[in-house]
């Protein structure tokens, strides 16, 4: 876990982590939420709907914007205020998830940065991008 | 740009903000006169108006405004 500072911040600074789409999550993201949907939980539901596999849950992925914030950037002394999120393209079970965050803006009144936030598959493809607003504690 | 001008802009701005086309402004207006305008989203304003404005407000003041024309009156001197 990182521990930045607001004052270690700047603008333009960059963090990322990958993580993995597993079978494991969408079981446990289906039980947490009771979002039985078919299109994330049936294989064969999804295969008729033109997907190759199960569609993840667009706020699983989003639920990695959780872990940018408080895991890497600012780290330790996050409190998330704000997130506003596009779904670009689905993301499928088994898919490699390449997460990148880029401070746009230090807000020094209220001691928040804005951070753009950039999704991409395995092959390079965005399939979902946030703004996110996230204070720095003391 | 003129006050009307600034004025319309800001409009707009708490229109997006607060999605509701039916917020009129005037110079008298507060927080208490707008459902959903809490702390977060006076950051969110903030932070809007900077953008749209090309500046920053001071901590000074963000913490002096008490209404909408005072807000005005900073962007006016920006200007």
């Amino acid at each position: 876990m990182n521990h930045y500072t607001y004052d270690e911040i700047e603008v333009g600074h960059e963090e990322s982590f990958s993580t993995v789409i597993t079978e494991e999550m969408m079981s446990s993201f289906r039980n947490i939420t009771g979002d039985e949907n078919p299109l994330h939980n049936t294989k064969h539901y999804a295969e008729s709907k033109g997907y190759p596999t199960n569609v993840c849950f667009g706020m699983l992925t989003a639920s990695f914007l959780s872990t940018m914030a408080g895991v890497y950037l600012p780290g330790e002394r996050s409190l998330i205020h704000r997130v506003e999120t596009d779904f670009v393209s689905p993301v499928l079970l088994g898919d490699t998830l390449n997460i990148t965050a880029k401070v746009q803006k230090k807000m020094d009144t209220f001691r928040a940065i804005v951070l753009h936030v950039s999704f991409k598959n395995q092959n390079g493809l965005e399939v979902c991008r946030a703004k996110m607003r996230v204070g720095v504690l003391d | 740009m003129n006050r009307n001008e600034i004025l319309d802009k800001v409009t707009q701005i708490f229109h997006d903000v607060f999605d509701d086309d039916s917020i009129v402004l005037t110079d008298e207006t507060t927080a208490k006169d707008i459902d959903d305008w809490d702390s977060l989203t006076h950051i969110t304003l903030i932070s809007e108006i900077e953008e749209a404005f090309n500046m920053k407000f001071s901590m000074k003041d963000v913490l002096g405004m008490k209404n909408v024309g005072e807000m005005l009156d900073i962007l006016e001197q920006h200007q």
